[in-house]
Protein backbone atom coordinates (compact mmCIF):
# COMPACT_ATOMS: atom_id res chain seq x y z
CA UNK A 1 0.00 0.00 0.00
CA UNK A 2 1.46 3.44 -0.62
CA UNK A 3 0.18 4.84 2.89
CA UNK A 4 3.64 5.36 5.10
CA UNK A 5 2.32 7.20 7.49
CA UNK A 6 0.07 5.61 9.85
CA UNK A 7 -0.61 4.96 13.42
CA UNK A 8 0.11 1.67 15.53
CA UNK A 9 -3.19 1.03 16.11
CA UNK A 10 -3.85 0.97 12.80
CA UNK A 11 -1.75 -1.82 11.86
CA UNK A 12 -2.58 -3.37 14.63
CA UNK A 13 -5.88 -3.57 13.32
CA UNK A 14 -4.89 -4.53 9.59
CA UNK A 15 -3.15 -7.46 11.00
CA UNK A 16 -5.64 -8.53 12.99
CA UNK A 17 -8.54 -8.15 10.61
CA UNK A 18 -6.88 -10.32 8.23
CA UNK A 19 -6.57 -12.54 10.57
CA UNK A 20 -9.85 -12.78 11.27
CA UNK A 21 -11.73 -11.51 7.99
CA UNK A 22 -12.42 -15.63 7.02
CA UNK A 23 -13.36 -16.64 11.23
CA UNK A 24 -15.70 -13.61 10.58
CA UNK A 25 -17.14 -13.64 7.49
CA UNK A 26 -18.29 -17.46 8.00
CA UNK A 27 -19.78 -16.93 11.38
CA UNK A 28 -21.62 -14.13 10.15
CA UNK A 29 -23.34 -15.42 7.47
CA UNK A 30 -26.13 -16.75 9.43
CA UNK A 31 -26.41 -12.94 10.71
CA UNK A 32 -26.63 -11.01 7.34
CA UNK A 33 -29.40 -9.08 7.58
CA UNK A 34 -29.41 -7.57 11.24
CA UNK A 35 -25.98 -6.56 11.11
CA UNK A 36 -25.96 -5.44 7.78
CA UNK A 37 -28.37 -2.79 8.63
CA UNK A 38 -26.49 -2.09 11.70
CA UNK A 39 -23.33 -1.76 8.72
CA UNK A 40 -25.15 0.42 6.59
CA UNK A 41 -26.30 2.73 9.66
CA UNK A 42 -22.84 2.78 10.47
CA UNK A 43 -21.65 3.85 7.37
CA UNK A 44 -24.22 6.59 6.93
CA UNK A 45 -22.73 7.73 10.25
CA UNK A 46 -19.72 7.48 8.92
CA UNK A 47 -20.02 9.85 5.36
CA UNK A 48 -21.61 12.21 7.83
CA UNK A 49 -18.19 12.24 10.13
CA UNK A 50 -16.36 12.43 6.87
CA UNK A 51 -17.73 15.68 5.59
CA UNK A 52 -17.59 16.98 8.87
CA UNK A 53 -13.57 16.31 8.69
CA UNK A 54 -13.71 16.88 4.69
CA UNK A 55 -14.59 20.53 5.67
CA UNK A 56 -11.80 21.32 8.47
CA UNK A 57 -9.39 19.57 6.32
CA UNK A 58 -10.29 22.03 3.01
CA UNK A 59 -9.97 25.20 5.57
CA UNK A 60 -6.34 23.45 6.36
CA UNK A 61 -5.08 22.78 2.97
CA UNK A 62 -5.88 26.25 2.03
CA UNK A 63 -4.05 27.78 5.06
CA UNK A 64 -0.99 25.22 3.89
CA UNK A 65 -1.16 26.56 0.27
CA UNK A 66 -1.28 30.40 1.68
CA UNK A 67 2.24 29.52 3.69
CA UNK A 68 3.77 27.25 1.13
CA UNK A 69 5.76 26.37 3.51
CA UNK A 70 8.67 23.68 2.65
CA UNK A 71 8.29 21.38 5.79
CA UNK A 72 5.69 18.77 5.08
CA UNK A 73 3.93 17.48 8.26
CA UNK A 74 2.18 14.27 8.07
CA UNK A 75 -1.32 14.38 7.85
CA UNK A 76 -3.76 12.77 9.50
CA UNK A 77 -5.44 9.38 8.68
CA UNK A 78 -8.44 11.81 8.31
CA UNK A 79 -6.85 13.87 5.93
CA UNK A 80 -5.78 11.38 3.76
CA UNK A 81 -9.51 9.57 4.01
CA UNK A 82 -10.83 13.02 3.05
CA UNK A 83 -8.57 13.48 -0.15
CA UNK A 84 -9.93 10.43 -1.69
CA UNK A 85 -13.65 11.31 0.90
CA UNK A 86 -15.09 11.66 -3.37
CA UNK A 87 -13.81 8.53 -4.43
CA UNK A 88 -14.97 6.50 -1.26
CA UNK A 89 -18.61 7.97 -1.04
CA UNK A 90 -18.85 6.24 -4.56
CA UNK A 91 -16.85 3.38 -3.95
CA UNK A 92 -18.52 3.16 -0.29
CA UNK A 93 -21.19 0.42 -2.00
CA UNK A 94 -18.56 -1.60 -3.85
CA UNK A 95 -16.72 -2.83 -0.60
CA UNK A 96 -17.39 -6.38 0.11
CA UNK A 97 -20.50 -6.38 2.44
CA UNK A 98 -18.44 -9.32 4.60
CA UNK A 99 -15.55 -7.38 4.74
CA UNK A 100 -17.78 -4.71 5.57
CA UNK A 101 -19.31 -7.23 8.43
CA UNK A 102 -16.39 -8.40 9.35
CA UNK A 103 -14.90 -4.78 10.04
CA UNK A 104 -17.46 -3.78 12.04
CA UNK A 105 -17.25 -7.43 14.53
CA UNK A 106 -13.58 -6.86 15.12
CA UNK A 107 -14.54 -2.87 16.23
CA UNK A 108 -17.09 -4.46 18.34
CA UNK A 109 -14.65 -6.93 19.73
CA UNK A 110 -11.80 -3.81 20.21
CA UNK A 111 -12.07 -2.41 23.55
CA UNK A 112 -11.31 0.85 21.98
CA UNK A 113 -14.46 3.70 19.94
CA UNK A 114 -16.25 1.22 17.81
CA UNK A 115 -17.57 3.77 15.65
CA UNK A 116 -13.83 5.03 15.29
CA UNK A 117 -12.25 2.19 14.49
CA UNK A 118 -14.79 0.88 12.30
CA UNK A 119 -14.62 4.25 10.47
CA UNK A 120 -10.56 3.60 10.11
CA UNK A 121 -10.81 -0.09 9.39
CA UNK A 122 -13.36 0.54 6.07
CA UNK A 123 -11.01 3.06 5.08
CA UNK A 124 -8.24 0.58 5.10
CA UNK A 125 -10.38 -1.52 3.01
CA UNK A 126 -11.05 1.70 0.84
CA UNK A 127 -7.33 2.56 0.26
CA UNK A 128 -6.47 -1.68 -0.70
CA UNK A 129 -9.31 -1.70 -3.27
CA UNK A 130 -8.24 1.75 -5.01
CA UNK A 131 -4.83 0.60 -4.94
CA UNK A 132 -5.66 -2.86 -6.62
CA UNK A 133 -7.65 -0.96 -8.95
CA UNK A 134 -5.50 1.38 -9.63
CA UNK A 135 -2.23 -1.42 -10.56
CA UNK A 136 -5.04 -2.90 -12.70
CA UNK A 137 -5.64 0.06 -14.32
CA UNK A 138 -2.44 1.41 -14.69
CA UNK A 139 -2.75 4.04 -13.20
CA UNK A 140 0.24 6.24 -12.87
CA UNK A 141 1.71 7.49 -9.58
CA UNK A 142 0.37 10.64 -7.89
CA UNK A 143 3.36 12.17 -6.52
CA UNK A 144 1.32 14.76 -4.84
CA UNK A 145 -0.23 12.10 -2.59
CA UNK A 146 2.80 10.32 -2.23
CA UNK A 147 4.55 12.96 -0.70
CA UNK A 148 1.42 14.49 1.43
CA UNK A 149 1.83 11.02 2.92
CA UNK A 150 5.05 11.23 3.89
CA UNK A 151 6.66 12.93 6.36
CA UNK A 152 9.86 14.62 7.02
CA UNK A 153 12.19 14.08 9.80
CA UNK A 154 12.45 16.97 11.68
CA UNK A 155 16.08 18.33 12.21
CA UNK A 156 17.41 19.16 15.62
CA UNK A 157 18.42 22.51 16.74
CA UNK A 158 22.08 21.36 16.94
CA UNK A 159 22.08 19.29 13.68
CA UNK A 160 20.46 22.46 12.22
CA UNK A 161 23.20 24.55 13.76
CA UNK A 162 26.08 22.11 12.31
CA UNK A 163 24.60 22.17 9.24
CA UNK A 164 24.97 25.85 9.03
CA UNK A 165 28.05 25.70 9.92
CA UNK A 166 28.97 23.80 7.47
CA UNK A 167 27.33 26.01 4.95
CA UNK A 168 29.03 28.66 5.75
CA UNK A 169 32.56 26.72 6.18
CA UNK A 170 31.91 26.26 2.32
CA UNK A 171 31.36 29.28 1.48
CA UNK A 172 34.54 30.80 2.19
CA UNK A 173 37.49 29.34 1.12
CA UNK A 174 41.18 28.80 3.03
CA UNK A 175 42.04 32.26 1.99
CA UNK A 176 39.24 33.82 3.08
CA UNK A 177 38.33 34.71 -0.28
CA UNK A 178 34.68 33.55 -1.21
CA UNK A 179 34.56 31.10 -3.22
CA UNK A 180 32.96 28.02 -3.87
CA UNK A 181 34.08 24.71 -4.01
CA UNK A 182 33.03 23.80 -7.20
CA UNK A 183 35.01 21.53 -9.27
CA UNK A 184 38.05 22.09 -7.75
CA UNK A 185 36.66 19.51 -4.38
CA UNK A 186 33.70 17.90 -5.23
CA UNK A 187 34.90 15.20 -2.45
CA UNK A 188 35.56 17.35 0.02
CA UNK A 189 32.07 19.26 -0.72
CA UNK A 190 30.20 16.17 -0.73
CA UNK A 191 32.44 14.88 2.25
CA UNK A 192 30.93 18.03 4.23
CA UNK A 193 27.51 17.79 3.21
CA UNK A 194 26.91 14.49 4.15
CA UNK A 195 29.74 13.63 6.62
CA UNK A 196 29.91 15.59 10.08
CA UNK A 197 32.10 14.88 13.28
CA UNK A 198 29.54 16.74 15.19
CA UNK A 199 26.32 16.05 13.52
CA UNK A 200 24.12 12.47 13.37
CA UNK A 201 22.54 10.32 15.15
CA UNK A 202 24.95 7.78 17.50
CA UNK A 203 25.18 4.29 16.41
CA UNK A 204 25.82 2.93 19.88
CA UNK A 205 28.06 0.07 18.51
CA UNK A 206 31.35 1.03 20.70
CA UNK A 207 30.95 1.61 24.78
CA UNK A 208 32.85 4.46 25.84
CA UNK A 209 35.09 3.78 28.15
CA UNK A 210 35.32 5.64 31.48
CA UNK A 211 38.27 8.36 31.17
CA UNK A 212 39.54 7.27 34.71
CA UNK A 213 40.01 3.66 33.39
CA UNK A 214 41.71 5.32 30.35
CA UNK A 215 44.22 7.11 32.51
CA UNK A 216 44.95 4.42 34.75
CA UNK A 217 46.07 2.06 31.63
CA UNK A 218 48.11 4.98 30.12
CA UNK A 219 49.99 5.56 33.69
CA UNK A 220 50.28 1.78 34.11
CA UNK A 221 51.84 0.59 30.72
CA UNK A 222 54.03 4.25 30.88
CA UNK A 223 55.14 3.56 34.93
CA UNK A 224 55.80 -0.64 33.94
CA UNK A 225 58.25 -1.08 30.92
CA UNK A 226 58.27 -4.45 31.07
CA UNK A 227 61.63 -6.40 30.20
CA UNK A 228 59.59 -7.90 27.36
CA UNK A 229 58.64 -4.43 25.88
CA UNK A 230 61.84 -3.25 25.95
CA UNK A 231 63.18 -6.84 23.98
CA UNK A 232 59.89 -6.34 21.49
CA UNK A 233 61.57 -3.31 21.12
CA UNK A 234 65.49 -4.18 20.33
CA UNK A 235 63.68 -6.91 17.81
CA UNK A 236 61.48 -4.19 15.99
CA UNK A 237 64.89 -2.41 15.86
CA UNK A 238 67.47 -5.19 14.63
CA UNK A 239 65.02 -6.16 12.16
CA UNK A 240 64.22 -2.97 10.52
CA UNK A 241 68.10 -2.13 10.39
CA UNK A 242 68.81 -3.16 7.25
CA UNK A 243 72.51 -3.40 6.04
CA UNK A 244 73.91 -0.22 4.47
CA UNK A 245 73.91 -0.21 0.71
CA UNK A 246 76.40 1.87 0.23
CA UNK A 247 79.39 3.56 1.38
CA UNK A 248 77.85 6.83 2.60
CA UNK A 249 75.00 4.96 4.53
CA UNK A 250 77.92 2.64 6.42
CA UNK A 251 79.72 6.28 7.26
CA UNK A 252 76.32 7.52 8.76
CA UNK A 253 75.99 4.46 11.04
CA UNK A 254 79.28 4.82 12.25
CA UNK A 255 78.22 8.33 13.12
CA UNK A 256 75.08 7.86 14.63
CA UNK A 257 77.29 5.01 16.85
CA UNK A 258 79.88 7.44 17.38
CA UNK A 259 82.80 5.37 16.26
CA UNK A 260 82.75 8.28 13.36
CA UNK A 261 83.61 12.11 14.15
CA UNK A 262 81.31 14.59 12.85
CA UNK A 263 82.68 16.94 10.15
CA UNK A 264 83.86 19.89 9.92
CA UNK A 265 85.45 18.52 13.22
CA UNK A 266 84.42 20.50 16.53
CA UNK A 267 87.32 20.94 18.60
CA UNK A 268 84.92 20.70 21.82
CA UNK A 269 82.50 17.87 20.53
CA UNK A 270 81.66 16.10 23.65
CA UNK A 271 82.61 18.71 26.04
CA UNK A 272 79.95 20.79 27.64
CA UNK A 273 81.64 22.86 30.39
CA UNK A 274 78.55 26.03 30.79
CA UNK A 275 81.08 27.26 33.80
CA UNK A 276 83.50 30.51 33.55
CA UNK A 277 87.05 30.16 34.19
CA UNK A 278 86.59 32.11 37.28
CA UNK A 279 84.80 29.01 38.67
CA UNK A 280 87.63 26.84 37.90
CA UNK A 281 90.24 29.15 39.59
CA UNK A 282 88.67 30.81 42.35
CA UNK A 283 87.80 27.77 44.42
CA UNK A 284 88.45 29.37 48.08
CA UNK A 285 85.11 29.80 48.46
CA UNK A 286 84.24 25.92 48.92
CA UNK A 287 87.15 25.90 51.70
CA UNK A 288 84.74 27.35 54.11
CA UNK A 289 83.92 24.33 55.86
CA UNK A 290 87.91 24.10 56.93
CA UNK A 291 89.55 24.95 59.96
CA UNK A 292 90.84 28.07 58.92
CA UNK A 293 94.28 27.65 60.42
CA UNK A 294 96.43 24.27 61.03
CA UNK A 295 97.99 21.72 58.43
CA UNK A 296 94.93 20.73 56.93
CA UNK A 297 94.11 24.52 55.99
CA UNK A 298 97.67 24.19 54.84
CA UNK A 299 96.97 21.32 52.80
CA UNK A 300 93.68 22.17 51.35
CA UNK A 301 95.34 25.36 50.04
CA UNK A 302 97.52 23.67 47.79
CA UNK A 303 95.07 20.76 46.37
CA UNK A 304 92.62 24.14 45.47
CA UNK A 305 96.48 25.39 43.70
CA UNK A 306 96.63 22.28 41.73
CA UNK A 307 93.18 22.11 40.94
CA UNK A 308 92.78 25.86 39.68
CA UNK A 309 95.60 24.30 37.20
CA UNK A 310 93.75 21.32 35.90
CA UNK A 311 91.88 21.70 32.30
CA UNK A 312 90.70 18.50 31.97
CA UNK A 313 88.05 18.40 35.11
CA UNK A 314 84.96 19.87 35.18
CA UNK A 315 83.91 22.14 37.67
CA UNK A 316 81.41 19.70 39.22
CA UNK A 317 84.65 17.44 39.15
CA UNK A 318 86.67 19.51 41.30
CA UNK A 319 83.90 20.31 43.63
CA UNK A 320 83.16 16.97 44.53
CA UNK A 321 87.35 16.39 45.26
CA UNK A 322 86.91 19.23 47.67
CA UNK A 323 83.77 17.38 49.61
CA UNK A 324 85.24 14.11 49.58
CA UNK A 325 88.71 16.05 51.69
CA UNK A 326 85.97 17.73 53.61
CA UNK A 327 84.06 14.08 54.50
CA UNK A 328 87.78 12.19 55.00
CA UNK A 329 89.01 14.79 57.70
CA UNK A 330 85.24 14.91 59.46
CA UNK A 331 85.31 10.97 60.08
CA UNK A 332 88.80 11.71 61.54
CA UNK A 333 88.27 14.35 63.82
CA UNK A 334 88.99 12.67 67.05
CA UNK A 335 92.20 11.19 65.97
CA UNK A 336 92.99 14.82 64.60
CA UNK A 337 91.77 16.22 68.37
CA UNK A 338 94.22 13.40 69.93
CA UNK A 339 97.45 15.30 68.20
CA UNK B 1 81.58 -13.01 35.70
CA UNK B 2 80.85 -16.42 33.55
CA UNK B 3 81.53 -19.66 33.99
CA UNK B 4 81.34 -21.31 30.88
CA UNK B 5 84.22 -22.90 29.66
CA UNK B 6 85.26 -20.02 27.29
CA UNK B 7 86.27 -16.74 28.30
CA UNK B 8 83.39 -14.54 27.53
CA UNK B 9 82.53 -10.94 29.78
CA UNK B 10 79.41 -9.55 29.43
CA UNK B 11 79.54 -6.94 27.62
CA UNK B 12 77.07 -4.07 27.52
CA UNK B 13 75.88 -4.61 23.60
CA UNK B 14 73.59 -7.83 23.96
CA UNK B 15 75.24 -9.51 20.63
CA UNK B 16 71.90 -11.13 20.06
CA UNK B 17 70.30 -7.54 19.03
CA UNK B 18 73.27 -6.46 17.06
CA UNK B 19 73.22 -6.18 13.60
CA UNK B 20 76.86 -6.19 13.81
CA UNK B 21 79.26 -9.20 14.63
CA UNK B 22 80.61 -8.54 17.80
CA UNK B 23 83.35 -10.30 19.16
CA UNK B 24 81.96 -12.45 22.33
CA UNK B 25 84.92 -13.84 23.70
CA UNK B 26 88.46 -13.30 25.10
CA UNK B 27 91.63 -15.08 23.61
CA UNK B 28 92.40 -16.66 27.15
CA UNK B 29 91.87 -16.44 30.64
CA UNK B 30 94.67 -13.94 31.17
CA UNK B 31 93.18 -11.03 29.31
CA UNK B 32 89.70 -11.34 31.57
CA UNK B 33 91.44 -11.20 34.60
CA UNK B 34 93.32 -7.71 32.92
CA UNK B 35 90.01 -6.88 32.01
CA UNK B 36 88.11 -6.75 35.21
CA UNK B 37 91.14 -5.50 36.90
CA UNK B 38 91.08 -2.28 34.51
CA UNK B 39 87.79 -2.11 35.19
CA UNK B 40 88.25 -1.93 38.93
CA UNK B 41 91.25 0.30 38.64
CA UNK B 42 88.98 2.76 37.04
CA UNK B 43 86.49 2.43 39.58
CA UNK B 44 88.56 3.17 42.58
CA UNK B 45 90.96 5.68 40.49
CA UNK B 46 89.58 9.02 42.21
CA UNK B 47 89.93 6.84 45.96
CA UNK B 48 93.55 6.14 45.55
CA UNK B 49 94.41 9.04 44.22
CA UNK B 50 92.77 11.20 47.16
CA UNK B 51 94.32 8.54 49.71
CA UNK B 52 97.50 8.61 48.46
CA UNK B 53 98.10 12.34 48.46
CA UNK B 54 97.45 12.19 52.03
CA UNK B 55 99.85 9.67 52.25
CA UNK B 56 102.66 11.33 50.58
CA UNK B 57 102.27 14.87 52.29
CA UNK B 58 104.83 16.42 54.47
CA UNK B 59 102.26 18.61 56.07
CA UNK B 60 100.21 16.46 57.63
CA UNK B 61 100.55 14.91 60.99
CA UNK B 62 102.66 10.96 60.56
CA UNK B 63 99.39 9.66 62.22
CA UNK B 64 97.00 10.65 59.59
CA UNK B 65 99.24 9.33 57.00
CA UNK B 66 99.22 5.75 59.00
CA UNK B 67 95.96 5.55 58.88
CA UNK B 68 95.64 6.28 55.33
CA UNK B 69 98.82 3.58 54.68
CA UNK B 70 95.79 1.23 56.16
CA UNK B 71 93.29 2.27 54.37
CA UNK B 72 94.31 1.87 50.87
CA UNK B 73 95.81 -1.51 52.14
CA UNK B 74 91.97 -2.34 52.49
CA UNK B 75 91.02 -1.49 49.44
CA UNK B 76 90.80 -4.83 46.83
CA UNK B 77 94.12 -5.64 45.22
CA UNK B 78 92.82 -5.70 41.94
CA UNK B 79 92.15 -1.98 42.39
CA UNK B 80 95.85 -1.37 41.71
CA UNK B 81 96.59 0.50 38.41
CA UNK B 82 100.12 -1.27 38.80
CA UNK B 83 98.50 -4.91 38.18
CA UNK B 84 97.58 -3.64 34.97
CA UNK B 85 99.22 -5.25 31.96
CA UNK B 86 99.24 -4.21 28.33
CA UNK B 87 98.67 -6.90 26.99
CA UNK B 88 98.21 -7.72 23.04
CA UNK B 89 94.68 -6.74 21.87
CA UNK B 90 94.51 -9.53 19.39
CA UNK B 91 96.95 -12.49 20.77
CA UNK B 92 96.80 -11.64 24.59
CA UNK B 93 100.99 -11.65 24.48
CA UNK B 94 102.47 -9.95 27.46
CA UNK B 95 105.64 -8.89 25.79
CA UNK B 96 106.90 -7.06 22.96
CA UNK B 97 103.70 -4.84 22.50
CA UNK B 98 103.65 -1.47 21.07
CA UNK B 99 101.70 0.90 23.02
CA UNK B 100 100.51 3.08 20.21
CA UNK B 101 99.10 0.34 18.32
CA UNK B 102 98.42 -2.11 21.36
CA UNK B 103 99.00 -5.17 19.06
CA UNK B 104 102.13 -7.40 20.06
CA UNK B 105 105.46 -6.83 17.46
CA UNK B 106 104.34 -10.06 15.35
CA UNK B 107 100.57 -9.21 14.46
CA UNK B 108 102.08 -5.42 13.43
CA UNK B 109 104.21 -7.03 11.21
CA UNK B 110 101.70 -9.10 9.53
CA UNK B 111 99.44 -6.50 9.32
CA UNK B 112 101.89 -4.00 7.93
CA UNK B 113 102.85 -6.43 4.71
CA UNK B 114 99.38 -6.83 4.37
CA UNK B 115 99.15 -2.86 3.89
CA UNK B 116 96.34 -2.81 6.62
CA UNK B 117 98.35 -0.14 8.88
CA UNK B 118 97.83 3.17 7.65
CA UNK B 119 100.68 5.27 7.28
CA UNK B 120 103.21 2.48 7.83
CA UNK B 121 106.08 1.08 5.95
CA UNK B 122 109.02 -0.60 5.48
CA UNK B 123 111.80 1.53 6.97
CA UNK B 124 115.18 1.98 4.28
CA UNK B 125 117.80 4.32 4.49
Amino acid sequence: STSSVLSAEKDEFTTSKDGTTEVASKSQEGKAETPKQKLLDIIGNMKVEVSYRKKLQDLKTRQIKKQATNNLEGLDSGGTMLQKTTEDTQRGKRLNPELVEAAAAVASSLPLNKKQTESELLAQLRRHEETTDKQKKGGTINLRNVISEMAVKRQSRAQRGVRLSNRISLELDEDGQELRPGKFSPQSFVSRRYLSLKGGSRLNIFTKPSEETEIETALETVSSPTIWDLEFAKEIAAITAQPPRNGFEEMIQWTKQGILWEFPIDNEAGMEDDAEFHEHIFLEKHLENFPKQGPIRHFMELVICGLSKNPYLTVKQKIEHIEWFHNYFEEKKELLQEI
Amino acid sequence: TSFCYEPCFSTQVLPATCAQPVRGYYVDWRMLRDVKRRKLAYEYADERLRINAIRKNSILPKELQEVADKEIAALPRDSCPTRLRNRCVLTSRPRGVRRRWRLSRIVFRHFADHAEMSGIQRAMW
